[in-house]
């Protein structure tokens, strides 16, 4: 856990905040949970894009641009994990095989279905991340109204997810772009995988 | 602490302690777990210490295994003027009530065993790894309360033994998960090239 202590930033008056117990455990939930979701894209992507350049190589390009996104978020996040010491999610295999069995079937299925699995994935991915930017920007406004000064990590990390947030909407915009809804069992795919994702979000914060 | 050599960990050290201190002999029934609270505190102090006691230079050529082996050689150590009394402390913290926050310490132990080697794997070797080096140090810890060896020799050749067996182990695994991975991988792009859409 980060151990932020109270000091005085050097030529400021104001102290440096420190962040109380409840607060340290949602950050330590929130970065278990959001490798566990950058595993499972790198996985989505790695496992969909054999069967999907077989019948569609113009893809190629695309496919590659979004799984080297992902594959930078998981690294970002694997340092922070290591440099905060934060526990891994002990679903790690689990999510392995999910991820990867998701992203084969939906390759076979076809490109509507590949990308209407990326909308599904980065609509509750991108939401997910919304509701974390938001929580720690009501953090950053209660230390500023308290008279204290933000901790620099804090506003990175700020920034860091929403840049993340922004490239996975960005992934979704894609998605969509390549006729994600004009995948055949459109309701029951989306919807499943949506739920699917909300309960791994679930169980990686907890396990 | 200085009171635990002769008389153990007991109610005994913890009162003549608190008489030392100028505290009244009663004082000690504000440590709600009694004499598992000295063992507790012996156990925190040590682990704390470990970063102090053990500094690898920047640029050492160490691999993570020798760190550990060093870390954890260093931790037993730090036992060495208490170990014929620690039998006694390994029964207080097998006790029912105590086990719960004895493995709360032993995994910490662990998890900062790894950290301090530099450590930064962050998917299920995690687990695996202090899994093992707890089961390893409390092993060797055990170990050394028997041993009679000069300077503990024996234990850091049981220690050595037992790293060992974790790497013949690991290896082991590893190379049983790269065998189906492979024979996996191969039966997928052979298809492939039969022109199977998988």
């Amino acid at each position: 856990m980060p151990q932020r202590g109270m000091q005085t930033a050097p030529d400021q008056k104001k102290p440096l905040a420190q962040l109380s117990q409840d607060q340290r455990e949602f950050l330590d939930r929130a970065l278990r949970v959001n490798q566990a979701g950058e595993l499972a894209a790198t996985l989505i992507y790695t496992a969909q894009t054999p069967p999907l350049l077989q019948s569609h190589p113009n893809l190629r390009s695309l496919m590659k641009h979004m799984y080297d996104q992902e594959a930078g978020h998981f690294a970002t996040f694997n340092k922070l994990l290591a440099k905060h010491r934060v526990r891994p999610t002990a679903m790690y295999p689990v999510w392995k095989a999910a991820a990867s069995i998701l992203g084969w079937s939906t390759g076979v299925m076809g490109r509507e279905a590949s990308m209407a699995c990326t909308e599904a994935v980065e609509t509750e991915i991108g939401n997910h991340y919304n509701g974390q930017v938001r929580e720690l920007f009501r953090w950053m406004q209660e230390i500023k109204s308290r008279g204290e000064e933000v901790d620099p990590e804090l506003e990175e990390l700020i920034n860091t997810l929403k840049r993340i947030r922004d490239e996975e909407l960005e992934h979704l915009d894609h998605a969509v772009e390549n006729d994600a809804k004009q995948a055949q069992p459109y309701a029951p795919l989306t919807n499943v995988i949506r739920y699917g994702c909300r309960g791994a979000i679930w169980i990686s914060e907890r396990v | 602490m200085r009171h635990v050599p002769t008389h153990g960990f007991s109610m005994r050290a913890l009162t003549e302690g608190a008489k030392e201190s100028g505290y009244l002999e009663v004082s000690v029934q504000l440590l709600p777990r009694g004499v598992f609270d000295l063992i507790n505190y012996h156990l925190v102090t040590q682990r704390l210490a470990l970063k102090d006691r053990v500094q690898f230079p920047k640029d050492s050529k160490l691999g993570a295994g020798e760190k550990v082996r060093t870390l954890t050689l260093e931790r037993l150590r730090a036992n060495q003027d208490i170990i014929h009394q620690w039998q006694g402390a390994l029964g207080q913290m097998s006790l029912l009530g105590n086990i719960p926050a004895s493995l709360k310490e032993l995994h910490i132990l662990s998890d900062e065993i790894w950290y301090l080697s530099g450590d930064t794997s962050v998917d299920t070797s995690w687990y695996t790894k202090r899994a093992s080096l707890a089961a390893l140090y409390a092993s060797s810890e055990l170990f050394m309360t028997a041993d009679a060896s000069k300077d503990f020799a024996a234990t850091a050749e049981f220690v050595d033994r037992r790293l060992e067996d974790f790497q013949k182990v690991g290896k082991t695994v590893g190379g049983l998960g790269q065998f189906v991975g492979f024979w996996a991988g191969n039966t997928i792009h052979l298809a492939r090239s039969w022109g199977m859409r998988v």
